[in-house]
């Protein structure tokens, strides 16, 4: 494995935090070993297209990822230090929490992430800057510039993501079987 | 280097400003922050005295350091108070800094008491973002701190008149503050403690504590290595005792807030007075940091 790529501890709380946000996009809701007081579960949940799940208990749901990011960079904003923030997803949706959670002035310390759900990616065409989201595959052709890209393993923090460069630049045509993501 | 004492002014009767200027050369650029180690001439030795700088970090033809006459001296701040005078000729280490301002902070709050203040004027000349000062000292002291700060809104003076809520300060941080603290140790203690209740992580408290060296209890140390078993004398800390045998133990900051001096214990159990080893290793007694801790049993055996 690639040294650049991040490791991961398995989810927990962090009991010197005196207030706790979880944010997900994953549809488990992690089991909670204590039961605090101050702990908040935001997730990603449609109960039908365009109908938001009820909010529940000390759960709240959104609609779609952009309209969770909105409001967490909103909350931490506002938020007092004493906060830790978790995130717990897909590799591009925990970082992209990381990076919204440092730039409101949280330090690594106070930000704990759990990769969980599948092993997709997120590629960025060196060629055009086009963003492709959940790549699940070594090789996927870029819908911005219509290139066929090797997603190199090594991942960039900030951007929550990894390069895809032209895999056929030698021999144009010449394109490799694909391999599905195994971490 | 050697620097000459230029200019002595009298801020109240236990609170001198110190101006001292190179006999040769320009000094060193010290950042906010960064303190000497000051060799202080007494009659029967050399006190080696850490002190902050506070003149501008830009300023490379003098050093200015505030030091306070401490009740029951061992020796040093009773010979700058009592015996310097204009002209006199100091050997002063190259500024070191142990106490940098965070440049990724977006608020700045920075807590001091006593002669603590003294980081916090050298932060003053370049602070980037937004910051807080709160500053806790006696009554009769009050005059002498107020004419070293500006007047304004986020600077506090706090006496027993004016006590600071220092629980309400620290819940009403947002997120992107960095806590300073520079005082004694009890006011250190408190104000870790409660910013550690509060949640605030390590990452965001910056401390820096030259209570130096208190004495005690006089004990013995056997130094395994170097083969030698020295007393260490209830007015001498562990570390002068090493440099007086002509050894030369590491050492930094001489206050307990760097961690170079620390050496491995071989038996024994240390009296931590330090703000560098975790619970953990306190517990294990399996090392101590010469500059300010002592020791409970009477003899300790260090390897060195």
């Amino acid at each position: 494995m690639s040294k650049s790529r991040p490791i991961y501890a398995p989810f927990k709380l962090d009991l010197a935090g005196k207030a706790h946000l979880i944010v997900t996009n994953q549809p488990e809701v992690p089991e909670l070993e204590a039961a605090l007081a101050n702990i908040e579960i935001w997730t990603v949940q449609t109960i039908a297209p365009g109908v938001q799940a009820p909010i529940r208990d000390n759960t709240r749901a959104f609609r779609a990822v952009p309209e969770l990011f909105t409001h967490l960079a909103h909350r931490l904003s506002r938020a007092a230090t004493g906060l830790r923030l978790y995130a717990i997803g897909t590799e591009s949706f925990i970082w992209d929490a990381h990076n919204i959670a440092m730039a409101a002035g949280l330090s690594a310390t106070e930000i704990h992430l759990t990769q969980s759900g599948p092993l997709v990616r997120r590629v960025i065409c060196t060629h055009c800057k086009t963003t492709i989201e959940d790549v699940p595959q070594n090789i996927v052709t870029c819908p911005g510039c219509g290139a066929a890209l090797f997603v190199r393993d090594h991942f960039s923090r900030r951007l929550a993501g990894f390069m895809g460069v032209k895999v056929d630049a030698e021999t144009p045509g010449q394109i490799p079987a694909a391999e599905v993501f195994v971490s | 280097m050697k620097m000459r004492i230029a200019k002595i002014l009298t801020l109240s009767p236990s609170i001198a400003k110190f101006t001292l200027q190179p006999v040769s050369g320009a000094l060193p650029v010290a950042a906010p922050g960064a303190h000497v180690i000051v060799e202080i001439p007494g009659p029967t030795r050399i006190w080696k005295n850490a002190y902050s700088l506070v003149s501008s970090p830009e300023d490379r033809g003098q050093y200015e350091i505030i030091v306070r006459r401490v009740e029951h001296s061992r020796g040093g701040s009773a010979w700058l108070h009592g015996h310097a005078s204009a002209g006199d000729v100091l050997e002063v280490s190259a500024p070191q800094n142990l106490f940098p301002i965070n440049r990724l902070a977006k608020k700045h709050l920075l807590l001091s008491a006593g002669i603590g203040l003294t980081p916090f004027l050298a932060y003053l000349h370049t602070l980037n973002a937004p910051f807080e000062l709160h500053h806790l000292c006696k009554p009769e002291d009050e005059a002498a701190f107020r004419s070293l700060l500006p007047n304004a809104a986020n600077i506090t003076l706090h006496t027993s008149r004016n006590a600071l809520d220092l629980n309400a300060l620290l819940a009403a941080q947002k997120l992107g503050t960095h806590l300073y603290l520079c005082g004694p140790d009890n006011f250190m203690r408190v104000a870790l403690a409660t910013a550690q209740t509060l949640g605030w992580p390590d990452a965001k408290i910056h401390q820096e504590s030259f209570g130096g060296a208190t004495g005690g209890e006089a004990f013995t140390v056997h130094l395994q290595r170097s083969g030698l078993t020295l007393e260490v004398a209830p007015e001498m800390s562990l570390l002068e005792t090493l440099e007086a045998a002509g050894l030369a133990a590491p050492c930094l900051c001489r206050g307990g807030a760097c961690g170079e001096c620390e050496l491995p214990v071989l038996s024994g159990l240390p009296d931590h007075r330090d703000h560098v080893l975790t619970p953990e290793r306190r517990a294990a007694n399996a090392s101590i940091l010469t500059c300010v801790s002592r020791a409970l049993s009477p003899e300790l055996v260090l390897d060195f």
